[in-house]
């Protein structure tokens, strides 16, 4: 009973420590009471005290500014070849597949890579686990595989709206659906170990940065391969 | 050998795999919408300035939204049987906040971009960022509530599934947003 009360009063005095000063009283409690990190930072955070939308919109407009300037820009290099875009169909269908394929696995990715630093399964040297690893290896094999099928139904719908296709113009398609997917996991993978690993050391919650800087990034970086693929290919 | 094949097919492939493929699915039927009406979307000038960014919003906030809750359900901080809490309630009110001012600026990087490349002011592009931001969100943000409870719930990881989830309705949502703003405007 008096432990209960101990943590209550140690809890009350965590909620009125600022968000950006890490104080040793989270560690004191993390040792004492077995409580996560994570459960500690939800309650510094987002506890009776504090106001979370402000919170919440103080931690995330900075990133989602950052976000919108660089898919933006992405969307200007893709603007540029508006014409040769616009004759190609099945890049048109594909793109916001493309867009989803990026959102998708950069959200499971950072949100599975949160979850790992925050029950510590992350080691303070080295950010990088057998779990990330395979984690990785599934979503690329996932993503390959969804690009193709993707392909297929871009093709298929393509067709179904009189687009005349060949076999070089199917190949050249192909090709860039690929090596955009390989970029695409290469730069979520590097963005989200290295930013989250980052914001965890800094003490913020990884939920709020890395899903907006790991997919504007990755889709920034897309549309580029895109655009000079366009160019290089077709 | 079994023992090394087995945990790369394991339930979380089987869930990034089932959900990526409708995520595709989901993607080519909004991109599919795209085609058919490239006359009415595309051609507008500065919307592929637009559209990267537009589509990216909703899984840069419903994506946050989700994986806080999750954060919050899994720590047992949110009870996944009340809607109705001071967490949700400031979650709710911040993405639809964040969504606004994102949509704005949005907007006005398009109108930028376009001027540096056609050396026009097209002002029409940024009320539509606006106007399809809220309605697209109208009906993202309380799915994306929804779902991750009735996943938590129902025993899956939402991590694994919100991801593509929220892209793929994301995705048809922005597009039909986009169309029903420019037939507003």
């Amino acid at each position: 009973m008096n432990k209960i009360k101990a943590l209550e009063r140690q809890l009350e005095k965590l909620i009125k420590i600022k968000r950006h000063k890490y104080h040793p009283l989270i560690h004191k409690i993390h040792k004492e009471h077995k409580i996560s990190r994570k459960t500690l930072l939800y309650i510094k955070e987002y506890g009776p005290h504090s106001n979370i939308s402000k919170t919440i919109v103080r931690e995330s407009i900075k990133i989602l500014l950052f976000a919108s300037i660089l898919s933006s820009l992405g969307g200007f290099a893709l603007e540029g070849l508006k014409s040769s875009f616009l004759t190609l169909l099945p890049l048109i269908i594909l793109l916001p597949a493309l867009n989803s394929m990026i959102g998708g696995y950069g959200i499971v990715l950072a949100s599975k890579f949160s979850a790992m630093l925050h029950e510590g399964k992350i080691k303070q040297k080295w950010p990088i686990n057998k779990e990330l690893k395979i984690l990785i290896c599934q979503i690329f094999v996932v993503a390959c595989f969804a690009a193709i099928t993707g392909l297929a139904g871009a093709l298929l719908f393509s067709y179904y709206l009189g687009y005349i296709l060949t076999s070089a113009h199917i190949l050249k398609l192909l090709v860039t659906v690929i090596i955009s997917v390989i970029s695409i996991v290469i730069i979520l993978a590097l963005i989200v170990v290295i930013v989250g690993w980052y914001t965890y050391k800094r003490n913020l919650d990884p939920n709020n940065f890395l899903i907006p800087i790991t997919t504007s990034l990755a889709d920034f970086i897309n549309m580029i391969v895109l655009a000079l693929l366009l160019l290089l290919l077709f | 050998m079994k023992n090394n094949i087995m945990p790369f097919f394991d339930r979380n492939f089987q869930d990034i795999f089932f959900s990526g493929i409708i995520s595709v699915i989901g993607g080519i039927f909004a991109g599919a919408a795209l085609a058919i009406y490239k006359d009415k979307i595309i051609l507008i000038p500065g919307m592929l300035v637009l559209l990267p960014g537009f589509l990216e919003l909703r899984g840069n906030i419903s994506g946050t939204f989700a994986s806080r809750l999750s954060s919050g359900l899994f720590l047992g901080i949110i009870n996944p049987k009340k809607f109705n809490t001071r967490v949700i309630f400031g979650n709710l009110m911040a993405s639809f906040f964040l969504v606004m001012i994102i949509s704005v600026v949005l907007g006005v990087l398009a109108t930028l971009f376009t001027y540096i490349i056609l050396g026009e002011f097209t002002f029409k592009i940024i009320f539509l960022s606006i106007i399809a931001g809220i309605l697209a969100n109208a009906i993202e943000i309380p799915l994306t509530l929804i779902t991750t409870f009735y996943l938590f719930r129902t025993g899956h990881d939402p991590n694994n599934i919100m991801g593509p989830f929220i892209t793929t309705t994301g995705d048809i949502t922005s597009i039909l947003a986009l169309l029903i703003a420019i037939l507003i405007i």
